[in-house]
């Protein structure tokens, strides 16, 4: 691993949407320019509809870029690739397809060069990790949204991607299993020297989390500030963490940030 | 439940007594389960009942309204005779029966087989939509009726003329429904797919079609109510076969309890046909409407 070449490289990237209805365009994000090291953790935080979706999806290929560049490992982005998993915000099941079928999914469209017998077992670890081993022949719409949402991260890790690009991931999961599956997550990254690019709207998940946490503000969308987290890791399992000054510190300083902004969502335009 | 909640990360057993529970079948489950169908075999009972009694005691004249009983023994006569061989006009309900019935499936099938491909790539591509479009929606708007004395012109009183206005019938609301299917296909989905690395066919098999299906099997059921439409009007027009030609003969011949015989049968067929396609959109895609199964 090298630390000193960046594995993600944002520079300057603008994406605007295109408003049909009224002939305009909406920049959702504005000029952002981000480096992610690889193993890196970085958490985004921002007021709802910053643009913070709009960033992974442009790094994972999904939505146009306005200008600006995004690479990965130095390559321009411009369409989704193996080395970049995605955990949906909005889950995007297969309907049609159980629970294990979905998890199973990246194997049919990437050709990994895995056995039969590694995808079964990696289809039954992923599905232990979040929890669902004996959901295998569900069907999503059997699901309770939190159940739907970790199917999603199991789908998202399956494939051992180097870069876990994961939107909201634990946001409809209760707190009980939320705080075991952000342990499961910190272990992962720390066993596998993924990047991981995270969004949340918990400034306690951040902190834990993140080795940074980027800020961002409300349209258009800007690195606002990019504060560091320096605990030593594991830091889920260290109730010291929670505890000491510089937490309580950090996350009165990100609340803060934060609340500027997302009073600005309450103004009016 | 503190006890559960412990469970958190832990493995459930799969046969958790927690999670799945046998509920056995209770009397009053079976009830809740068939009352729809015993209350409606109840009220049809007593509906033809009614109209026994109305028509016995009522004095009416059986060249309007024949028993209730005269039609179910005419539809029984003929559901069970075979015209003779070498008759001219068969008096048998089986013998218009089957020739309505392969028309209708013939055509159903044609119609599948244009639809179905067509409203597929009318979705998936903008150039051919772009194409096709004026025709598709020009030729769906038109009252299908209209179109039959041009069919009976070119193809004469002909089953190839029947099973065309069949056809003409049922393929527009299959294609536009595949196309719809297509065209509503949900973008995270395909997302989805394409993060984990589908490429245009995949895309295409994968998830454009899976979620489809549903569209297009709710298209074959108004395909079905069309093409009888269709099946009836072109052998009311033209032809000396079929239930249509039928219920023409039969009231021209002043046989009302035949008229009415067919007409329960196509009701019954219709009715069938429509509640199969119903179930199978259900089997099929039991995500859109739990409540079906
Ligand atoms: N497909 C789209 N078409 C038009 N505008 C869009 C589209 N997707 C997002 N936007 C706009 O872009 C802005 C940013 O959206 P985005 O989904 O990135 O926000 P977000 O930060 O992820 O919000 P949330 O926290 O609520 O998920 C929003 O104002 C939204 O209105
Ligand atoms: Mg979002």
């Amino acid at each position: 691993m090298n630390n000193k070449n960046p594995i993600i490289v944002a520079n300057d990237l603008t994406i605007a949407y295109e408003l049909h209805r009224e002939r305009k365009k909406l920049v959702a994000l504005q000029d952002i320019s981000l480096e992610v090291a690889p193993g890196e953790f970085v958490v985004l935080v921002g007021p709802s509809g910053c643009g913070k979706t709009s960033f992974i999806n442009a790094i994972s290929g999904l939505v146009p870029k306005a200008s600006g560049s995004v690479t990965v490992r130095g390559q321009e982005v411009t369409g989704p690739g193996p080395d970049r998993a995605m955990v949906f915000q909005d889950y995007a099941l297969l309907p049609w397809r159980t629970v294990e079928s979905n998890v199973r999914m990246p194997f049919e469209f990437q050709d990994l060069g895995i056995s039969d017998d590694e995808k079964a077992r990696r289809v039954k670890e992923c599905l232990s990790l979040v929890d669902l081993t004996g959901f295998e022949k569900s069907f999503p719409y059997e699901l309770s949204g939190g159940m739907k949402q970790r199917v999603g991260i199991a789908r998202a890790l399956i494939t051992h991607p180097d870069i876990l690009l994961a939107d909201e991931p634990f946001a409809a999961i209760d707190a009980m299993t939320r705080e075991a599956m952000q342990a499961e997550m910190e272990r992962i990254v720390m066993e596998t020297g993924q990047t991981c690019v995270f969004i949340t709207h918990s400034i306690d998940e951040a902190i834990l989390l993140g080795d940074r946490v980027v800020v961002i503000s409300y349209r258009p969308g800007k690195v606002k500030e990019i504060v560091n987290v320096n605990f030593p890791r594991p830091r889920m399992s260290n109730s010291e963490v929670k505890t000491s000054k510089e937490y309580a510190q950090l996350r009165d300083h990100i609340w803060n940030l934060v609340k500027d902004e997302a009073s600005q969502t309450n103004r009016g335009e | 439940m503190v006890a559960t909640k412990n469970k958190s990360l832990q493995q459930f057993d799969t046969d958790d007594p927690d999670r799945i529970q046998d509920l056995g079948w209770t009397f009053k489950e079976v009830w809740r389960r068939t009352r729809g169908l015993v209350v409606t075999t109840l009220n049809l009972i007593t509906f033809f009942i009614l109209w026994e009694v109305f028509t016995i005691y009522g004095d009416i004249n059986p060249l309007f309204l024949p028993k209730a009983s005269d039609m179910f023994a005419e539809l029984w006569v003929g559901l069970t005779t075979r015209a003779p061989e070498g008759a001219v006009f068969s008096g048998s309900i089986l013998d218009h029966f089957l020739h309505s019935f392969n028309n209708l499936m013939f055509g159903l099938a044609i119609a599948c087989l244009i639809g179905i491909p067509g409203g597929l790539l009318m979705g998936g591509n903008k150039y051919i939509e772009a194409i096709l479009s004026p025709y598709v929606w020009a030729l769906a708007s038109l009252p299908r009726i209209a179109l039959v004395p041009l069919f009976i012109l070119f193809l004469g009183f002909t089953t190839t003329m029947q099973v065309t206005i069949i056809v003409i019938s049922a393929v527009f609301p299959i294609m536009i429904n595949a196309w719809a299917g297509v065209k509503t296909t949900e973008k995270s989905l395909l997302a989805a797919a394409r993060v984990f690395g589908a490429n245009r066919r995949q895309l295409y098999v994968k998830v454009v079609l899976p979620y489809t299906l549903p569209f297009i099997i709710s298209g074959i059921q108004q395909g079905i109510g069309r093409g009888l439409i269709g099946v009836v009007i072109a052998e009311l027009f033209g032809g000396s076969n079929g239930l249509g030609f039928l219920i023409q003969r039969s009231a021209d011949t002043f046989n009302t309890a035949m008229t009415f015989a067919v007409l329960l049968l196509l009701i019954v067929m219709s009715l069938s046909l429509i509640n199969f396609t119903r179930w199978l959109e259900a089997y099929v895609a039991p995500w859109r409407n739990v409540n079906h199964l």
